[in-house]
Order: structure tokens, then sequence, then C-alpha cells
């Protein structure tokens, strides 16, 4: 193994040991800015730096100048240095620096042996100056595209990763064959495997550059619209119900009109951040209406997804870890802490609903009728969640310790990084937007490059994809800028990037098949071998159980008091209308009330009847009951119309997209059972391995309407004339899309020789398969 | 100053002592010495954690208020413990109350269901930064469960805003069980398939399974190749009977009630029997009354009462009682007021009622006092942190271990609540 090699395999460790190796491979003395600033950061300036209000000990390691001021550091003399006697102490001992609390890590053997060596080659700073805390800009990208040229992007991205290949001496895997590319690009772009007729398209196309031509028509499918929602509701937590009494609808709406009518990336963050109405007027609102009365988190939140920096750390306290104070938390907080539902979640008043005044006024000549008064605010309720801006402003907390004289006094709102925002007019929400969507901003479009590669790859060129700092990133720089410089020449253009990375060989490459290691550096030989998501699985399932199935659309409707054209014509009503609304819904309730206790007391009839054994008085009250329960049937009908479209007819409304479904879902779904978010927190999705995942694949409802004779599936195999290995082969193709070998074939007739249903059998088997559940 | 440095290394040694002799420390991270505190709790081996969704009215169940207008009409009754009365419609729980410490002064500030529901089962206030995990993975974490087959946590009837195994590991999350009387999902063979097509078919998908485990060396590859011999053998398994009530006699079905929460009190005891650590039942009432609350509480409480006096019961007559925690929580309390327009009670945070039986608990034991019309805490107010701790506490775990998140922020099982030592006889 030569000493390439060992580097790279070392490197496969993860960050911490960047600096081990390079004590390891590299003979000459360690360099300060690569080798020795990335310990200091992570280890010292989240106490030792300028960002403190009071740097521990006075001691600061983030200048050239107080490095050589302070006396830690003896240059040519690593046992006389403090520094290196601090960090070398054993775990267990209270002087060990960093102080281990808070998840602190010790350094490790190789960083310490490097910080020796770097000690005893006389501490040498080099040219360096200064850290710079907020970072340099984006530096200036040429001219967005004219004519995009995506092929063109994709051979410069693949460059970019041979070059890489190239200097490590890494062999990428070999070209992937038609069929493993179909379903992969399928279930990367569309979230389900493609149907049997879809396949056989695209497997029997003689034309030129089909592979690139089915990415086009990919990308711009309903099918991407579905599989980019699931994406982006994790990360927003996008949920039904966001909030009580709110149609949390119309954002999941919302975000999927933002899909399918192409909005550019940034554009996109613009509309979020700087949302304001009523859900039912500007759906972007959710935004914040998901995250009622909690600014503080909210923003750690938006940070992490828009910028991919954690900084929930500093909420309480400066961040144990990294040199980010609480009070640039605060400062941040302060861009949006004004907007109404965030900080100030309140009754009603003129603000936000406008005919408070007039209704009040009314409702106080009405002799104190309080069954209408408490109906009016019943109506109004929704009306109470208006998103806007206010002129609250944010504190320091009572408690802040870094400085009494701030504790109670009003934060400035400052960036954390990059360029400061500069605010016009009081517009605190619209510079902030314009700050972290600009192409200046150094970690905005990165981050948003780093992702969609790593959705597309399978893991992110920078690992974990929320860890961008300061720091640059030693690893992949050159691809990551260059892609970086991508999304924004091709103005945020999310398919068109994503078309960049699905034309390169390396995407079109074998999978690496292993286990990343975590925090390892992605090799790229090709793209990650992963677990499908719980959406993938549930949506591939659908494609054999009914046709077009992205084209069927969830009924759920909101109704009464949420429905839609109700909350648009309220923002509109006077005073008059809405009290006579409410007088109506009043009327609606006490019919609601009467009815749920009519169906205890029926309950009761008939368990009594029952008990008595009274089969006839059974009867009677069934048929009674089933009368008294038929106008309200009648209603319910309407809220939720039966299919007419005889494509999914036998199939219950429940069977659709998992991006059509109201979340959440209850517990011993499918969907939840192999491990769908409940978007209660950023990607809280996961794909490990569990019993019940296998029961639900054996014996669940899915695979049982799969192997019935009217699934689409079965029916697809009842159509054709192949018989026999043609037949397998097609089954093959359907589930696993790609034909079977010969061995496959044999041992499928040997295993299904005594069996009566042997086209069910190998259904069974193929969807029971772990093959099924990987994307490779 | 001199004191101090003999109590440090008084301490010290007490620290080294028990490491040396039990293998333990004694010293919490907060530096705060253990042994300060009488040694209480450790006796619960499972919990039954019985969640009333909604909010439960505590004066019409277990806190009334004998002869005040708020009980709209409602008699208090005497109970098997003395001078405890409870509500009328608890006829049943009233004859078992010698085996309850009720808490009549829990107190919160949380007064949305969502959010009172979160923190009565993780300890934490809701953020949306990072999800909690509940106490019953906390339990499994930290203390494991007796059966190696088995889950060590149960959820019956939950709901799907259960915060389950929060930012712990997902096989700490509960294995929900959606429908007690139908046992675990999906593991029984579907209508028209035999055992024999289930065995040729297991063959057939182990093989092209194994094919692509032999070229795929991804660690969850072989993992589904595993957990799908690990169902198939549990299908067959004779723990999966525990999950089966139809096996139990007729009489005893009864006793619990043939509803969803009678056939989940009975299998959360045949889960303790199992030696299952951590088992919460939700009941399937609705007990948000915002409307008509007298008139909803005669429909509701008669089941709930039912099933959790023949839980009682059985668990005493079998001898499980002393070694099983049985909890009845809930998100808030309601309202005294009854509203003249709809007749129901609102959310009540300010004060309501837990109850805790079993394991160590005193009998027949009231904590806590609500004022004269369960407005506000009167005396002793318990948190939920709190009644968490004494939980915990109750099944042996460390209130002070500390488990990071994969951030790294640090939490403990009940956050900073306190036991509360006079529940413990």
């Amino acid at each position: 193994m030569n000493l390439e090699r060992l580097s790279l395999a070392l490197l496969g460790l993860g960050v911490a040991t960047v600096s081990f190796v390079g004590q390891l491979v590299a003979a000459d003395s360690p360099r300060f800015e690569k080798d020795i600033l990335p310990v200091f950061y992570h280890h010292c300036f989240a106490c030792h730096s300028e960002k403190q209000a009071k740097p521990k000990g006075k001691l600061r390691l983030d200048s050239a100048e107080a490095i050589r001021g302070s006396d830690v550091i003896v240059a040519g003399k690593p046992d006389q240095s403090e520094l290196l006697k601090r960090v070398s102490l054993p775990h267990t001992d209270e002087d060990v620096m960093p102080p281990l609390k808070g998840g602190a890590q010790p350094l490790n053997d190789g960083e310490r042996a490097m910080l020796r060596q770097w000690i005893a080659d006389g501490a040498k700073l080099d040219s360096w100056v200064k850290f710079d805390h907020r970072g340099a800009v984006a530096s200036a990208v040429e001219a967005t595209l004219a004519g995009l040229d995506v092929r063109q992007l994709s051979a410069e991205v693949q460059k970019h990763v041979e070059r890489s290949h190239a200097a490590k001496g890494i062999k990428p895997n070999a070209p992937v064959s038609d069929e493993t590319f179909l379903r992969r690009v399928y279930l990367e772009v569309v979230g389900r495997i493609p149907s049997l007729a879809e396949s056989t398209r695209f497997l029997e196309s003689k034309a030129a550059d089909k592979r690139g031509k089915l990415i086009d028509e990919l990308l711009g499918s309903e099918g991407y619209v579905s599989h980019m929602f699931n994406w982006k509701a994790d990360l927003l937590r996008v949920n039904t119900r966001i909030a009580q009494g709110q149609p949390g609808k119309l954002y999941d709406d919302w975000v999927k009109d933002a899909v399918r009518s192409r909005m550019p990336y940034d554009e996109f963050v613009r509309q979020l951040v700087t949302a304001s109405g009523y859900l039912w007027e500007n759906g972007a609102v959710g935004f914040y209406v998901r995250d009622l009365g909690m600014p503080l988190d909210h923003m750690s939140n938006l940070t992490r997804i828009f910028l991919g920096t954690r900084i929930e750390c500093a909420q309480c306290h400066d961040h144990p870890l990294e040199p980010i104070t609480q009070k640039d938390f605060y400062q941040m907080v302060a861009f949006t802490f004004g907007v109404s539902n965030l900080g100030s979640p309140g009754g009603y008043s003129p603000d936000n609903v406008k005919q408070w005044p007039a209704i009040k006024a009314k409702l106080a000549t009405m002799d104190k009728d309080e069954s209408l008064a408490q109906a009016v605010s019943g109506t109004i309720a929704p009306m109470k969640r208006l998103t806007q801006d206010t002129d609250k402003q944010l504190k320091f907390p009572d408690t802040y310790a870094y400085d009494p004289a701030l504790r109670g006094k009003p934060v400035e709102p400052r960036t954390l990084f990059g360029d400061e925002a500069v605010i016009t007019d009081g517009a605190r929400r619209k510079a902030f937007a314009e700050w972290l969507t600009s192409p200046r901003n150094p970690r905005f479009a990165k981050h948003i490059a780093n992702r969609l590669w790593k959705r597309v790859m399978g893991a992110g060129l920078i690992e974990p994809v929320d860890s961008l700092s300061a720091l640059p990133n030693p690893e992949h720089a050159e691809l990551l800028d260059f892609l970086t410089q991508t999304m924004v020449r091709l103005r945020f253009d999310e398919r068109a990037f994503m078309a960049v990375l699905l034309n390169t060989r390396l995407y079109q490459s074998e999978a690496m098949r292993e286990t990343p290691e975590p925090a390892a550096v992605f090799a790229m030989r090709g793209p990650q071998l992963r677990r499908l998501s719980a959406e993938q699985i549930w949506d591939s399932h659908l494609v054999l159980l009914a046709q077009d199935i992205d084209e069927r659309k969830s009924n759920y409707r909101l109704g009464g008091v949420l429905d839609t054209q109700r909350l648009k014509k309220l923002t509109t009503m006077t005073a008059d209308e809405i009290i006579a609304q409410a007088r109506v819904n009043l009327a609606e309730h006490t019919r609601g009330r009467a009815l749920s206790l009519r169906r205890a007391e029926q309950q009761k009839e008939l368990a009594a009847a029952k008990a008595r054994g009274d089969d006839k008085e059974v009867k009677r009250l069934t048929t009674l009951h089933a009368k008294e329960n038929k106008a309200e049937a009648e209603s319910d009908k309407e809220a939720a119309p039966k299919e007419t479209d005889p494509r999914w007819k036998s199939l219950p409304p429940t069977f659709i997209r998992a991006s059509e479904t109201p979340l959440p879902l209850p517990l011993g779904h499918f969907l939840r059972q192999f491990g769908q978010s409940d978007r209660r927190e950023i990607d809280a999705f996961s794909r490990d391995p569990n019993t019940t995942h296998s029961l639900a694949l054996m014996n669940g409802e899915l695979t049982t309407r799969a192997l019935a004779e009217d699934s689409f599936l079965r029916r697809q195999l009842a159509a054709s004339k192949a018989v026999g290995e043609q037949r397998t082969q097609l089954i093959y193709r359907a589930i696993l899309v790609r034909s079977a070998k010969a061995e496959e074939i044999a041992e499928m007739a040997a295993l299904t020789k005594a069996s009566a249903t042997p086209e069910q059998d190998i259904i069974w088997a193929l969807l029971n398969s772990p093959e099924f559940l990987f994307n490779q | 100053m001199k004191s101090i440095l003999t109590d440090l290394s008084r301490r010290a040694f007490v620290e080294r002592f028990a490491k040396a002799v039990f293998g333990v420390s004694l010293l919490p991270a907060s530096g705060r010495l253990l042994a300060a505190e009488p040694k209480i709790g450790g006796k619960a081996k499972s919990v039954i954690f019985l969640y009333m969704r909604g909010g439960i009215s505590h004066i019409d169940t277990f806190d009334p208020k004998p002869g005040k207008p708020e009980m709209g009409g409602v008699q208090a009754i005497a109970t098997s413990a003395d001078g405890v009365q409870i509500s009328e419609w608890f006829p049943r729980m009233a004859k078992q109350m010698h085996h309850v410490s009720l808490v009549r002064s829990m107190t919160s500030t949380q007064g949305i269901h969502d959010r009172g529901t979160y923190l009565a089962h993780t300890s934490y206030f809701m953020t949306p930064t990072i999800t909690h995990p509940s106490l019953g993975s906390w339990a499994v974490k930290l203390l494991g469960s007796a059966n190696a087959v088995l889950p060590g946590n149960i959820l019956i009837n939950g709901s799907p805003q259960h915060p389950r195994s929060g930012y712990m590991p997902t096989h700490l999350a509960p294995l929900p069980i959606m429908d007690p009387g139908a046992g675990l999902q999906n593991s029984a063979l579907p209508s028209k398939v035999t055992e024999s097509d289930f065995a040729r078919r297991t063959a057939m998908a182990q093989a092209v399974g194994g094919r692509f485990v032999q070229q795929t060396p991804h660690r969850d590859a072989a993992a589904y190749l595993k957990v799908q011999q690990d169902a198939a053998a549990l299908m067959k398994s004779e723990d999966l009977k525990v999950f089966d009530i139809s096996r139990e006699d007729k009489k005893t079905q009864a006793a619990y009630g043939t509803h969803t929460f009678g056939k989940g009190c009975l299998l959360a005891r045949r889960l303790v029997e199992s030696g299952v650590r951590f088992i919460e039942v939700e009941d399937a009432h609705n007990w948000d009354t915002h409307n008509d609350q007298i008139k909803q509480m005669e429909n509701m409480t008669p089941s709930t009462d039912q099933t959790m006096a023949a839980l009682l019961e059985d668990l005493h007559q079998r001898g499980l009682l002393a070694s099983t925690l049985v909890v009845m929580a809930t998100e808030f309390g309601r309202s005294p007021q009854i509203s003249n327009e709809t007749a129901g009670r609102g959310h009540h945070p300010g004060v309501f009622t837990w109850w805790l039986a079993g394991a160590g608990m005193k009998r027949g034991y009231v904590h806590g006092k609500s004022d004269e019309i369960g407005e506000r805490v009167a005396e002793k107010p318990v948190t939920m942190q709190d009644c968490n701790a004494t939980i915990a506490r109750a099944m042996g775990i460390d209130l002070q271990h500390i488990e990071h998140s994969p951030s790294g922020r640090p939490f403990t099982v009940a956050d900073k609540g306190r036991p509360v030592v006079e529940l413990f006889a």
C-alpha cells in the first residue's frame, strides 16, 4: 500500500483525523492554515477568540498577534508549551482542554502529535494574520448562462470528478447498464419504480441519447413534483396540521405549486422568508404559522435548512464547539422576531381582524349574547393567525450571561457572516431575505448545491450537509465551488441543476455498495447505494396496483370553518355579515352537538339490546339509526366524493402517492412503519431495518393487493402472451426492473414446481427481497 | 475552606469506594451527592401508562368538589381508601382506591393538546429543533427489558403525534399496536395463504435476497435478509401468543370490557407477565369535552371505570401489582366552570389529577390539593416533570443520567423534575 492510498484510507475516517493524516503523510512540518487552524477552530475558538465578550483566561488563538503575544506556545519547545500540556492531559483531569462538557471532544493522538511537531518546528504562522470569523463573501460569478447547456455543464462536472480521481488514484466504477440506470433514475427523479410500459419503452428505444431524453422527460413530469415535495416537506417540516384551527393544507399546496411552476430556489426561499398574509391568501406564511410562538427555534431551523449552519446551541449560551455566540444568535433572530405569529401570538385586534372594532361595538349592543359572542369568536378564529411584520423588538434575555449590561436591551439585527444586511424603511425581513439568497452569500448557493448533490449521489461533498462554517472545506473544494457557481449561473433552477448531475458519467456508474463510514469523505466512484425512503417504497408498490398513479390526487378537503372559499370570503365580509355567518355556524354547531349525543345514545341502546339478546330489537334499532343518520351520511358523501375514474375504481381513496396523503398518518400505517418523517423536526425520517417492515411486506395489505387478480400487475400479466420463462422475465422487469439471469429462472421454476400459484409466488418473493428496498 | 475540602475528599472516597464495590458512580453530574436523598423506588419492573387523550376533567373524575355548583349536580362517593372520595361516575374504581396514590396537585403551563401531550410523555417542552424521547424509550434504553424476544416498549392505540423515541435510535421507539384485539399488526397469514405457501415464498425471497446481499456489502442489505428470517420466526413463536387476548378466559375478557381500552389493558397485563418494560395504553375516548360535559361524561366514563378497575384488581390478584406501576396521565384538566353556551368545560392546565398505583407507591393516599373549586393548586404543586421523575425513580432510573442527542445536547430522563418522595411507601 503506497502512502497515497494510506492517506485516503485514513481520510475515510473523517474530519477529526484530517490532521492526523497530515502528520503521517507529510514528512515536512504541518502548515498552520491547512493543519493547525482547523484544530483550533473546532477545539479552541468556542472560548478563545474575539467572538467572546471575554475570552477565557484572556487567551485568544484567532490572530497571529494574539498567538505571538501569549505565553501558551513556546516556539521550538513543545514541552514548555502550556497549550500542548493542557490538551494532552487525560480526559479525567479537571484541567484538560477543551473542557469536556456540552459534547466537546478531546484532541485525538494524531492532532496532539501534529501540534507537537508544529511547535517543535517553530510554530510558524506563515503569512496568516487572523481568522476572519465572518468569512469572505462568495466570489463573483460570470454572467448567467444564456443558452443553458446542461450536457456541457455535466461534462465539466465530470472533469472535476476525474481530476479528483487522478489526484487520489481512485478507480471509478464501471458504467451502469440501461436497466439499472432506468430504475435508479425513476426512483431519483419521480420517486417510484417505472411501470412495465415505461420500462419497455425505454429499454427498447434505439434513440440516440435516450438516457438524457428520459432525464428531461422525468424532470418535467408530475411525478417529479410529488417526489420533490416530499424532500422539501421533510426540510420545511410541512405537516397538514401545522397549527390548530388553521388550514395547514394550504401550505402543502403552496409548496407543491412552487415546485410545479418551476419557481427558482432563491425565489422560493425569499417568498417563504418574506411571506405575509393569511394562509388562504398566501400559503407561504405556513413557514411562520408552523412555528407559532417559537421565534428562536424558527431561526435555528431556518439557518440550518437554508445556510447549512447549525446555531441552535447558541440559543441559550455561547456555542460550546464553535465560535458562535448567543449574541450572534439573537442578532439573527432579530430579523424575524417582529413577525406577528412568531413572537406574539395573541387575541383579536384591528391588526389581524380589521372588522374587529365594528364587531365588538355591535356585540355590545346585543345584550351580552354570550352564545353569539362565542360563535363570532369561533368564526373569525382563523383570522387570528395573520402573518405580518410588527415593530416588536427582540430583547436580550434576563439571563444573558456574557454582558449583564445588555440584559433586557433591544437586539439590533445583524447577519452571522458574509455581507451586512442593509435595512431600509425598517423592512427587516426584506433585507434579511436579500442577504440570505444573494449569490454573494458564501453559504446559500453552496448549501443547496451540496444538498442536491447528496440527494442525487447519496452523499454530500461536505458531510454533514449542515456543517458549513467559516473554515474552508479541504475536501472536494474545487468541485463544490464549481457546483455552487453552476447553481448561480442556472439562476437556481433546481431541475436544470439536477439534470447536470444526472447526466454525469459519475451518476451513470455502478453504485458504491458498501456501508458508508460516518463522516467519510465521499470517494465518488459512483452514487451511494441506499435504502429507499418510506415514500419511495409506498409509491413503488402503487405502480403495481394501478396505472397512472402520479395523476391520482387526494380527495382530502378542508371543511366547515376551514373551507377555503369560506375563509376567502371572511376576509372581505362586513361586521354584520360576520355576525350573520356566526349565527349560521352556531346553528350548525348546535345540530352537531345534538347529533353526537344522539349517536352515543344509539350505541347505548344497541348495546343494551344486544346484552339482552333481543335480536328483534337490535334489528329495529339498526334500521332506525340508519334512517336517523342518513341525513348526515348524505353530507359526508359530498365531502368525500366516490372515485369515478375507472383507472382507480378498485383502489380505496387512501391509496394515493405519499405526497398526497394528509399527515401525520396513524402510527401503524405502512409509511410510518418504514420511517416516514412526522415532520416534527428537520429530516426526521428513518431508514433502519426493522422486523415490522418484513411483517408488512409479507402479510400486509400492499402485498395482498399486488397479488390479487385485479391488481394492475396481474392484469398486465394476464393480457400478455408471455408464458413460462418469458412470464417470469416480465415479473422481474415489473418489480425489480431487470431481467432474470438464467440460474434465477431455473431456481424460480424449481421452487414453484409443486405450487398452484407460481405467478403470485414470484411476485411475493421479489417484493420481499431486500433488492426491492434499495436504490442501486 | 477547610471543611469544604474535607467534604470533597470524603465525597471522593465514597465515590471511589462505590466504584470499586458496586462498579457504579454515585456522584451525579451535577455534583450533588445522591446519598443525600432517601433510598426510594426501583420496585417497578414494568409500567403501564394509561393515557387519557384530550385532557380528562379532574373534577368529574378523581378530584370531586362535593356540593359545589361546579360539579353540575354530580355526586362524590366514598371509596375503599379512608377519607378519599371520587366522582360517582367511577363506582368500580371506588373499590380499588386503596391501591391508588392520587396526585391532585398536578400543574402545567401547556394548554394546547399537542404541547401538553408532548410534555406529559417527554418531560420537555415541545420545540421544533429536536424531538425528545418518550419515557418508555428512556426506560428501555437505560434498563433494557426482561424479555429478549418482545420489544420492551409497546404503545397500544397510540395517536400519530406520539413523540416515540425522539432523538434516540428507532429501535427504542414503542412498537405500535393499533388494534389490541387484532394482535401484532401483520403477524398473521392473510386469508387464502397457507403455511406451505408461506414457507415456499419465504424460501424464494431468501434466495433472491441472498444473491443481492452477496454482491452488496452494505450492512442494511444483510440486515433486511435477517429481519425477514426474524419476522418469519416471530410469526411461529410462542411469544407471539402474548398478543392474542382471545386466549384469556371469557370472564376475564368481559371484566376488562370488549371495547378498545378494555382490550388494550388486558393486552398490557399479558405483556407485563411476559416481562415487557413499558406499555402505554391510550383510552379510545376523546376526553376533550368542550360540549355537554355531563352528558359526555355519562357516556364515556362507564367503560373507562370498568377497565381501570379491572386492571388494578387483576394485577393485584395475580400478585403483579407489587412490581408493576400503573399510571393514569393526561395533558391537562378541565375548567371548573361549565360553559353556559356549550355546557362543556375548557382546557385547564392550572391544576389536574394523575394517579399512580403499585410498585411501592403509597396505597390509598392523596398527594397535594386543588383549591375548593378545583381551579388552582392549593398545596404541594407537582409538575409533569416531577411526576415523570417519580415514575422513573420507581423504575430505578438514575435521574441525573445524561444522554446526548446526536447533535451533542445533554438531556436527562425527566428534565429538572424532582421525584415526589412522599408518594413512595
